[in-house]
């Protein structure tokens, strides 16, 4: 059974919470609630606390602010927010769960499912770091948190030459030779880095243009700065083109 | 009127020496048997050697020059030959014949664009004009010789335009004026040690002294040129000479020497058919006959001298040859006319053509500009046309937002007055999930099937809800569908599952059933929606869903039209249900 506390401001978002604990009492023993951050820091602070559902928008503060003020975290976090797709990139960058609210049983069902298959609580602390770290707007040195068999990693995007699709794993080739496979699809890698001049050229493969360093357009062939040479699809080309030309006049 | 000594062209220069050069010539023409060129030279000047003694023998001579010129095709040599071959008929007083050949020399000497040889005929012709008393016209021709001649510092013709000019000012009773011009032809002459040409201004000279009345210098001038006729075994100007000096002895009572200078003269003039100088010697001995009272024979000199006279120039002639002038001169005009009409043909035609030429480069480059132009409006036209599709498309899916938001609100509504509060809110939930998920898909043109299919079950689980289960639903999508990779565009078949579900379905009483299938034909996407509902025929008219199918309708037009591919739609009914079935252009994202 896990101790759940609630920060939110807002009472019926709150309440919508509590009738899904109704679904989840299996997993969710006792749960606090509380309003603002000072309230929240005192009970993490006083209290063994397995799961914090956190509001990004809390009256005048940001649910972050909390995290920051907490010298450790040794709990799991689970963000609800309304709609906020610069919050939730943040929280995807940094593999935290959300919940979009309403909140949704099966997605609630969900993130509980997610939360029991964890061994491990020590990497809360890191992924609210990186959080942190990629939530500072002037920061153009963004990190992704991907967890493998290995551990929980901590990459820059700009490290990532490459990402090549294996089914529904995903390799992604870095720099100094460095590969790591998750098991997420190529899809959600391009959906996480389309903003970061990721393009994908192909069914298989997902480029950061950074690296790129040559592109033959007969050959349809991109060649990257590790020296890999990657076919890019029929459809691909011109709109790679497009972007390249884009890439030159900016 | 008596004919003048007048100096008449010829070929070459080697006349000027010597005229005992005749038999010299007659050898080397016998060793230099070769057509050529020299040769030609060779026979005009042995020609113009002979023509006096025997015209018929310079004639032939003329006549082998004319071939071989015209076989070899040397124009300057033929039209000489014509010139020499007119200088014979001069001498031999048929005019005309020496007009027509002059005339002809200078055709044939046009294309040659020698000024001086054509001003030498000029020379020649202004010889008839001056016979003929027409001194205006005469010195005209001469004065083109002296230009010609000075410019080409040519001796023999400035000589010969000096000494001509001096005899038709001394005609026109202007011995002032024709005084220098042949002392400096004289001077020339002598420098040059010409004595042929000495012996005839000195000849033409004495004709002026004479009618200035100074007769010792006109006799003194005369009998030097006879005295040089003599060693140039010259009968012209001896007889010519000879005449003039008989005159001079009439003037001056000498009636006998007048007679036997007379008679002298005839002889010469028989012997070479010189026909003036016979008339001038019977009119010399008419006057001797008629002092010495004898009048029949004075008669019969005298009517000689007026048949010899006239076989030069008759009244008949005069005008005949005034006829070939007047006409040659319009030949020449018109050739000219004919040259001015061809040269500004010429720059017509150039100018016609430089015109179509540039007009061609102006019509091919307008062409090749409307060309690019037309490329680069079809690039923009279809550039903007796609961009006023695609605004079209977004439109319509923006369109059929608040359709569909209002439709949903419209059932929560509807959901909450007839169950419970929990049950509400759980709709409420899924209904934002839905919403969420049309917002982030309604600015792309296509989606990938999963997630269409994501979309579209999320709707039918909300219309469940509402009518409690009543119908169950199935997805068909063909193995070889590759769902992640093969495009739809969003939302494309809620209207019509939403026409099923609220106009065939809900009207039933028992449990319907819905099937979504989509299947890949070449490179279509067939996708149908298959119920078990009323169908059509009981379907209240609703302007709600009808609206959708509308939009949806002019979607997969645009669509169409982007893709060059003609998608369909079929309304299909059933026996029991209805069906629709909607062909797609495929869309592959890699």
């Amino acid at each position: 059974m896990l101790q759940a506390l609630i920060v939110d401001d807002e009472q019926h978002c709150i309440d919508r919470l509590k009738l899904l604990f109704e679904n989840h009492k299996h997993n969710i023993g006792n749960y606090k609630i509380c309003h603002s951050v000072s309230q929240a820091k005192s009970i993490l602070e006083n209290y063994n606390i397995d799961v914090l559902f956190l509001d990004v928008q809390l009256q005048n503060e940001m649910g972050f602010d909390l995290l920051k003020q907490l010298n450790t975290i040794n709990f799991e976090i689970i963000f609800t927010t309304a709609y906020d797709s610069y919050a939730v990139e943040a929280f995807k960058f940094s593999a935290l769960d959300y919940l979009l609210k309403p909140i949704d049983n099966d997605d609630l069902t969900l993130a509980m499912d997610k939360l029991k298959e964890r061994k491990t609580l020590l990497n809360s602390a890191k992924k609210v770091a990186s959080l942190l770290h990629n939530l500072n707007k002037n920061n153009d040195n963004k990190v992704i948190n991907l967890s493998n068999s290995e551990g929980l990693h901590i990459i820059k995007v700009k490290e990532i030459i490459r990402c090549q699709a294996d089914g529904n794993y995903t390799h992604l080739y870095l720099q100094n030779d460095k590969r790591i496979t998750v098991s997420k699809t190529l899809k959600y890698f391009e959906n996480l880095l389309k903003s970061y001049l990721f393009f994908r050229i192909h069914q298989s493969h997902l480029i950061n243009l950074l690296y790129l360093n040559q592109f033959n357009q007969k050959k349809r062939v991109v060649k990257l700065n590790d020296g890999s040479e990657i076919e890019v699809s029929i459809r691909k080309k011109e709109p790679l083109l497009r972007i390249l030309n884009d890439m030159k006049n900016f | 009127m008596t004919r003048l000594l007048f100096l008449i062209l010829f070929y070459s220069t080697l006349t000027f020496s010597q005229n005992k050069v005749l038999d010299s010539l007659e050898n080397k023409l016998k060793t230099h048997q070769h057509r050529d060129t020299l040769r030609v030279k060779l026979l005009i000047n042995t020609a113009n050697n002979c023509q006096h003694e025997s015209p018929e023998k310079a004639l032939k001579y003329i006549q082998e020059a004319r071939e071989i010129s015209e076989n070899t095709g040397w124009l300057k040599g033929l039209s000489a030959s014509i010139r020499q071959e007119g200088i014979v008929y001069y001498y031999q007083a048929n005019t005309e014949k020496a007009m027509d050949l002059w005339q002809e020399a200078l055709k044939v000497a046009e294309p040659l664009d020698d000024k001086v040889f054509n001003a030498s005929i000029y020379n020649n012709l202004g010889g008839i004009f001056a016979d003929m008393k027409q001194s205006e016209r005469a010195l005209e021709e001469y004065n083109k010789l002296l230009i010609a001649a000075k410019e080409a510092n040519h001796k023999p013709y400035l000589i010969n335009a000096l000494s001509n000019i001096g005899v038709v000012y001394n005609e026109m009773n202007n011995s002032e004026k024709a005084l220098p011009y042949l002392v400096e032809a004289l001077e020339i002459a002598q420098e040059e040690k010409s004595d042929y040409f000495v012996a005839a201004i000195k000849t033409n000279l004495g004709h002026v002294y004479q009618k200035k009345g100074e007769y010792l210098k006109a006799k003194k001038q005369f009998e030097d040129a006879v005295s040089m006729a003599v060693s140039l075994k010259n009968k012209y100007i001896e007889a010519s000479a000879l005449n003039s000096i008989g005159k001079i002895n009439i003037a001056l009572n000498e009636f006998d020497n007048a007679k036997i200078n007379s008679e002298k003269a005839l002889v010469l003039a028989n012997e070479i058919d010189a026909v003036e100088w016979k008339s001038d010697s019977w009119l010399v001995l008419s006057k001797v006959y008629s002092e010495k009272e004898d009048y029949k024979q004075a008669l019969e000199a005298y009517e000689n001298h007026i048949q010899f006279r006239d076989s030069i120039f008759s009244e008949e002639k005069k005008a005949e040859i005034t006829r070939k002038d007047m006409q040659f001169q319009l030949e020449k005009k018109e050739a000219l006319s004919n040259a001015e009409i061809k040269r500004q043909k010429i720059i017509k035609n150039s100018a016609m053509s430089g015109g179509a030429i540039l007009l061609l480069i102006a019509v091919l480059g307008g062409i090749f500009y409307k060309k690019r132009r037309d490329d680069i409006e079809k690039v923009r036209t279809s550039q903007f046309e796609s961009k006023v599709a695609d605004t079209e498309l977004k439109a319509l899916r923006t369109q059929m937002n608040p359709h569909f938001i209002f439709n949903s609100l419209n059932s929560i509504n509807d959901f909450i007055a007839k169950n419970n509060i929990k049950e509400a809110n759980n709709y409420l939930v899924k209904f934002s999930k839905l919403i969420r998920a049309i917002l982030e898909n309604s600015d792309k043109k296509w989606i990938p099937i999963a997630e269409e299919l994501e979309l579209t079950e999320l709707y039918i689980q909300l219309e469940s809800y509402r009518l409690h289960s009543k119908f169950e639903y199935h997805f068909e999508i063909d193995d070889q569908i590759d769902q992640e990779n093969t495009l739809i565009p969003p939302l494309i078949l809620q209207p019509f599952i939403e026409n099923s579900i609220w106009h065939g379905i809900a009207p039933l009483t028992e449990d319907g059933e819905i099937t979504i299938s989509i299947k890949q034909k070449e490179k279509m996407l067939i996708c149908t929606i298959d119920d078990n509902g009323v169908g059509r025929m009981t379907k209240s008219k609703s302007s709600k869903t009808s609206m959708g199918i509308e939009i949806t309708k002019n979607r997969l037009e645009i669509i169409s039209q982007q893709k060059k591919v003609k998608g369909d739609l079929k309304l299909i009914d059933k026996p029991k249900g209805f069906k629709v079935e909607l062909s797609l252009p495929l869309e592959e994202q890699f």
